[in-house]
């Protein structure tokens, strides 16, 4: 088997100095090019006849999921393996609503079984924060609440770079249409896309937009170093018109009982991405989704698997991103171990 | 204080908690007296529990004396902390809610009926005083009684009976009275005996799930919001229904327990200038500590303000060094902006909020160690209360004199408002009135004191503010002549 050795990871300016992942708010641009090119290295292994490394040979990757996602699952555990990591799974249908063991302890409990990378999902949002306070090896942040999903959005950068011409985001009109008020991965994408220095635009019914403007507005003044102002419309066909990614993001069927929504007959023909619609957009972007997918609500049937899009390209990524940042958070400095969490 | 050890300085240990006070004497201090409206350089001698004299100092006695060093204060008065007892003993007990009370200056408390069993008849309120006659702690506890019976919002408690036990008056904190109509009851018959409704403003249809101020923070963090509208639609309703009480039963009275907005400040300002018999407090948390701190920020409120009076951006000034959804921060009322926070504290220093309260809440770790949106809502604020305020004094925001009365006879003029309370004891002027018996604190504003898990003498170890140092090491606390609390170091020099 062939070693994996991406040149970058040694370079000093650049090297990876962080514990875990957990969200994407403190990598710095240097970093995410560091995280890409990690990636376009685990892509050629992946195109190898034989697509296993043994970067993480006896180290020990568990998966605590305390929401069901086979398909994130599964990506993690495949990236896992092709580093010749040994799993864990771990599969919990609830959280600690029902006065099971604590997060902290289930924790503690998958360290002393000898855990070193632990990639969690959460339905609340900060729990791998509390996860990352109590455990001795590196969080990997598999999606928490409406808060974060950094693999995602990396993921979601990866494709787009691949796909555009130049690979380069400045002055890229992306549009993310859906529950922008419920979705971790908007929110990740939020940093990384305006790091990228892309034209962002976030899209949806008023009641699944919620507060977005707010941070909108904070970010309009360019106050955050290395992140640019974004958009929020309801207005479909502004945010549609000449764009160069669109992205739809899943409708679930809970945002009608609670009121957010009539129908989602109603949310379908408003916004769902369908032909006529992503026609707007101009004729060589590609149309991403971050699955799993309603077809017939948010994405019509031929537009998602139309020429444009690129969504199984996106799942393939997502191995080449969780095998990339596995690598870098099992090769994390020492000295990054004292460190605050973030 | 080593028993049985002659050698160990035996004259030094004084009295112990509960005991008389027989000789305490302090020179050259700044004395604080907010009944008279006098601070100054003076003295005081407290003999066989008395406060003996209280001596002003003038010239040069005077010199050098200055209100940057002890501090002596009428003793302080919280109209709303949580001891947790009975049935919630593992987060406090009477017993240690009056050490954490007497620790931070407090003399007299008032609690909050959410116990288990509510104290919602006069068994629980008796239940309760006999927990603090065992304590041994001269810490006055006061108890108010539920609104309704098991807090269920459905049918009044045994208010009658409660106002014979001697309840401060009626609340179902930790939510709001459920319905208008039960409200509406519950002014007019605590009205007919003289007692206030406090209530805890909240619109449950517009908070359900509520994690966080609903705001940028929140939508930065992915919490569920809080909107200010929940407080604002139930601070409305609580006002229009006295209004309407009042026609029938002139003697209602609302108090509107930790009100966190400006909007819903703006709405009791008004009241107050059209003159309905509402008072209300704010909480040291939501006048230092703002909802930047759940994503990392450990500024205090006033310096997260922009020039033009809007919130800085945490994020853009670089500011995140904490860990972010730190649960210790969960409480309900959440943290707002800096600009209700600033709201909080103008409404203090014009007269809108009468007192600050600390909603003193201390949890279990069990229920504090959970991910955000699971953990329990509340900090333990009973002994750093003092301490926020003289931060805010020391930036020079808040007059010293003033931070003194929002914690004696701020509270000690909600409880004058309503007929039955203003003849009891908790409602006397709280001044340093020679020949009553010594109720008093005395902080000193030079020497800082490091919140701590050890440091606390609550069971609630949840506060945001453990690991930092506050302003007001609090030296002795005299609670009608028996001593409260003293400093362990103190006299050691």
């Amino acid at each position: 088997m062939a070693t994996v050795a991406p040149a970058a990871v040694h370079s000093p300016a650049t090297a990876w100095h962080h514990r875990h992942l957990i969200d994407v708010d403190v990598i710095t641009w240097p970093e995410i090019e560091l995280i890409m090119r990690t990636t376009e290295e685990m892509k050629g292994i992946l195109a190898r006849p034989i697509r296993k490394v043994p970067a993480l040979n006896g180290r020990r990757v568990t998966t605590l999921f305390y929401e069901a996602s086979t398909r994130t699952r599964v990506s993690f555990e495949t990236a896992a393996r092709n580093l010749s990591a040994d799993v864990v799974s771990i599969s919990t249908a609830t959280s600690s609503v029902t006065k099971g063991e604590s997060l902290v302890d289930t924790v503690r409990t998958l360290e002393a079984l000898g855990a070193e990378i632990l990639v969690m999902r959460h339905s609340v949002s900060g729990a791998p924060y509390l996860a990352a306070e109590v455990f001795g090896g590196h969080v990997l942040n598999g999606g928490d609440g409406w808060h974060a999903h950094p693999t995602q959005a990396l993921l979601d950068l990866f494709t787009m770079r691949e796909n555009l011409p130049g690979g380069d985001l400045r002055g890229r009109k992306v549009v993310i249409v859906g529950d922008i008020l419920h979705s971790r991965v908007a929110r990740s994408n939020i940093w990384t896309l305006t790091a990228a220095g892309a034209d962002l635009w976030l899209c949806g019914p008023a009641t699944l937009l919620r507060g977005m403007d707010r941070w909108a507005a904070a970010w309009s003044g360019g106050a955050i170093p290395g992140h640019g102002r974004f958009n929020v419309t309801s207005d479909i066909a502004a945010a549609l018109r000449d764009a160069d990614v669109v992205m739809g993001l899943r409708i679930q069927r809970e945002r009608m009982q609670s009121g957010l929504l009539p129908s989602l007959r109603e949310y379908a023909a408003m916004f769902q991405l369908n032909a006529e619609r992503v026609s707007l957009a101009k004729p060589d972007a590609i149309v991403m989704h971050p699955g799993p997918m309603n077809e017939g609500v948010e994405i019509s049937p031929d537009v998602a698997v139309s020429g444009r899009s690129v969504i199984t390209d996106q799942v393939s990524n997502g191995v080449a991103v969780r095998m990339a940042l596995m690598y870098l958070l099992a090769g994390a400095h020492e000295a990054a171990h004292g460190e605050v969490v973030r | 204080m080593t028993e049985g050890d002659p050698g160990s300085g035996a004259s030094a240990a004084g009295p112990r908690v509960g005991e008389t006070v027989e000789r305490f004497e302090l020179e050259r201090a700044w004395l604080v007296d907010p009944v008279s409206g006098r601070e100054g350089p003076g003295e005081i001698v407290v003999t066989d529990g008395i406060l003996e004299s209280v001596v002003w100092l003038e010239g040069d006695e005077a010199a050098g004396v200055t209100d940057a060093g002890v501090v002596v204060a009428p003793g302080l008065f919280d109209l709303h902390a949580h001891f947790r007892e009975p049935g919630f003993e593992d987060a406090e007990t009477v017993a240690t809610g009056s050490a954490a009370a007497a620790h931070g200056g407090f003399t007299t408390v008032a609690l909050m009926p959410n116990t288990s069993p509510a104290a919602d008849d006069p068994s629980v309120v008796e239940r309760i005083r006999s927990a603090a006659r065992a304590s041994g702690s001269p810490v006055e506890v006061l108890v108010y009684g539920a609104v309704s019976a098991g807090r269920a919002g459905e049918q009044l408690s045994a208010m009658g009976e409660l106002a014979d036990a001697g309840v401060l008056g009626y609340s179902d904190d930790g939510a709001p009275v459920r319905t208008a109509g039960l409200l509406r009851s519950a002014l007019l018959y605590a009205g007919m005996l003289g007692l206030p409704i406090v209530e805890h403003a909240e619109d449950p249809e517009l908070t359900a799930g509520a994690e966080a101020n609903e705001g940028y923070v929140a939508s930065v963090l992915g919490l569920a919001g809080w909107p200010t509208a929940g407080e604002v639609n139930a601070v409305a309703r609580d006002l229009a229904v006295l209004a309407d009480a009042l026609g029938d039963q002139p003697a209602a009275r609302l108090h509107l327990t930790h009100v966190s907005t400006a909007a819903a400040l703006d709405l009791v300002r008004r009241a107050r200038a059209a003159g309905l018999p509402v008072t209300c407090d704010v909480t040291p948390h939501h006048l230092a500590f703002t909802d930047e701190w759940l994503a990392g920020a450990r500024r205090w409120a006033w310096e997260a303000l922009g020039a033009d009076g809007s919130p800085r951006d945490p994020w853009a000034d670089g500011v995140l060094t904490a860990v972010p959804y730190n649960t210790s921060l969960r409480v309900n009322p959440p943290l707002r902006t800096a600009a209700d926070a600033a709201a909080c504290l103008a409404a203090l220093i014009d007269g809108t909020a009468d007192a600050v309260a600390t909603d003193h809440a201390p949890h279990t770790v069990v229920d504090k160690e959970v991910e955000f949106g699971q953990a329990a809502s509340g900090i333990s604020g009973i002994e750093t209360a003092l301490g926020i305020l003289l931060s805010l004094v020391d930036a020079g925001r808040l007059p010293l004199a003033r931070a003194v009365a929002a914690l004696t006879t701020g509270p000690a003029s909600v409880a004058a408002a309503s007929a039955r309370t203003a003849g009891m004891p908790a409602a006397r002027p709280r001044g340093l009135i020679e020949g009553a018996p010594a109720d008093l604190v005395v902080f000193d504003r030079s020497d800082n004191w490091r919140v701590a898990t050890e440091s606390l003498r609550s069971r609630g170890k949840n506060s945001p503010l453990i690991g930092r140092e506050l302003p007001g090491r609090v030296l002795v606390t005299i609670a009608s002549g028996r001593l409260a609390y003293a400093d362990p170091d103190a006299g050691s020099e």
